[in-house]
């Protein structure tokens, strides 16, 4: 029917070929894009799954690896003593591998998972180290790997000899104040603005430390009080006893002192390790120019954690370690001469 | 996993680099590790513990161990001895009296079976401070020369200014490479 229509008018049938090309290219125009789109809805579709898939498999082992681990820490109760060091030793290796399982994974796993994981992390540790302060309480600390290379040391008695006169030679920067008694000991902030600054074997001496140090380094103090203006990097404090320091600072590390006063302005945090009665109090110092030097050393005055102290020998972190109190208000010295 | 993922996973793992950092307490190690990354050093806290950081750097992931050197932490640095292509040992060159301290420390892991295969870079940190010891005085005094073990390499550096930072790391990474990379 169609083709005697189409041979009787031959015009109008041009004319319908042209229509039915047009609308013929028009369909496959549009099942074209109809497919390049399913095509692509299923790479979408593809690669969240891939992702997901990833993130099912790291979080699958991530949790076999938490649990075995935590059992491990429940069992360790039943471990007898002596086998207890082996045992938390490897308990820790098993963290340290879980640590490095997801530093691995970090490439797909996405944002709320890494932290989430790094938050287990941190408690397992946490709990390792109650575990083992429960179980093992102090011993296990400090002195031991320092006997051990004591115990090595011996190997090379020739060396050993010749080395105290070099140190002894070198021992102090050369900004320093050494081996005084009963003196009042001041440096101006030209001696003082970014050098590093040594105080060593004072006895009941007054310094004053009136500029903006890079660093500081003190040993072996006793019955002293330290003034000091702002210093831009660390100040490193050992074996002193009935002293007060008052000091800024962004890094503060005390270490073997007992007995003394800090007054201090700290922008991270300070550490004390095997110290006890030491007492903080918010940094009080006032000088003429102390805000320049704030200027020079580049200290944020606005941080100040002056009461937020880490004791290396306390790792319980749901109690407070004994070894460090905040000074009493009443106590407090108000001006510093 | 799709084969894509495992394809890229494997050719990571070619050019893994595995970097252990020790030193005294004070020296400076989460600060150069910061500052190698581009990060704010003004608000570091002493180390309670241990930093993990994996960087890409010239083509390599580095996993860099930055690990507390208090005292009290210092019997745990074993825990991270395991397959270690590259120690890195940081001084603080302005605490002269500690010096003996740290020789002693390095030679305690110099002697370490675990760390026998693995490059030493020393870095005698804080020469920004007008009283640090140089490269060379730091050198002598931890008697490095007498090293047959170990591949090392003593640099000055600032972890302040930057100053080596980069030099060092490309040296030991140079070094772990033609150690281990050799098909490349």
């Amino acid at each position: 029917m169609a083709s005697l229509y189409v041979k009787d008018d031959a015009p109008a049938f041009s004319d319908l070929d042209q229509k039915k090309t047009e609308m013929t290219d028009k369909l496959k125009l549009r099942e074209d894009e109809r497919l390049a789109q399913i095509d692509q809805r299923r790479e979408e579709k593809e690669s969240t799954e891939a992702k997901d898939e990833n993130t099912k498999y790291f979080t699958e082992n991530f949790r076999s690896l938490k649990n075995e681990i935590e059992a491990k820490l429940v069992e360790c109760e039943k471990i007898p003593k002596t086998k207890l060091g082996e045992y938390f030793e490897n308990v820790s290796l098993n963290i340290s591998k879980l640590q490095k399982f997801l530093a691995d994974s970090t490439l797909y796993l996405p944002k709320y998972e890494i932290r989430q994981a790094q938050e287990t992390i941190s408690k397992l540790q946490n709990e390792l180290s109650e575990m083992k302060e429960k179980m093992v309480p102090k011993k296990k600390f400090a002195f031991k790997s320092k006997k051990k290379t004591a115990a090595k040391a011996p190997e090379k008695p020739i060396e050993v000899a010749p080395a105290p006169t070099v140190t002894k030679v070198i021992e102090l920067n050369e900004c320093n104040f050494a081996d005084k008694n009963n003196e009042e000991l001041t440096k101006s902030s030209d001696e003082l603005n970014n050098k590093d600054v040594s105080l060593a074997r004072l006895n009941h001496c007054t310094v004053k430390l009136f500029g903006a140090p890079s660093a500081i380094h003190i040993n072996k103090l006793q019955d002293c009080t330290i003034l000091c203006g702002p210093v831009s990097g660390s100040v490193f404090i050992d074996n002193c006893v009935d002293c007060k320091f008052v000091l800024a600072c962004q890094q503060l590390r005390i270490h073997h002192t007992t007995k003394t006063h800090f007054y201090i302005h700290v922008t991270s945090r300070a550490i004390i390790e095997d110290c006890n009665t030491v007492e903080f109090a918010p940094y009080n110092l006032e000088y003429p120019n102390l805000d320049s030097h704030y200027e020079v050393s580049g200290l944020n005055k606005a941080r100040n954690s002056w009461d937020d102290v880490d004791d290396f020998n306390w790792l319980a972190s749901d109690a407070k370690s004994p070894n460090w109190n905040i000074l009493d208000v009443n106590k407090r010295v108000t001006t510093w001469k | 996993m799709g084969l894509l993922t495992i394809l890229k996973k494997m050719k990571q793992k070619e050019k893994e680099v595995r970097l252990l950092m020790l030193g005294l307490d004070n020296a400076g190690k989460t600060t150069i590790l910061k500052k190698f990354n581009g990060e704010d050093i003004d608000t570091i806290s002493p180390t309670l513990g241990f930093n993990i950081k994996t960087l890409e750097h010239r083509g390599f992931k580095l996993n860099v161990w930055d690990v507390g050197g208090q005292k009290s932490l210092r019997s745990y640095w074993r825990n991270y001895f395991e397959s270690t292509d590259g120690l890195i040992w940081v001084v603080d060159s302005a605490d002269r009296r500690r010096l003996q301290d740290t020789r002693q420390e390095l030679d305690a892991l110099l002697l370490e079976e675990r760390l026998a295969g693995a490059t030493l870079l020393v870095f005698a940190n804080k020469q920004d401070l007008p009283g640090a010891l140089s490269a060379t005085e730091i050198r002598e005094a931890l008697n490095l020369d007498n090293i047959k073990s170990h591949h090392w390499l003593i640099l000055g550096c600032s972890a302040v200014t930057g100053e080596n930072l980069l030099q060092g790391v490309d040296w030991i990474i140079d070094d772990i490479a033609s150690r281990i990379f050799t098909q490349d």
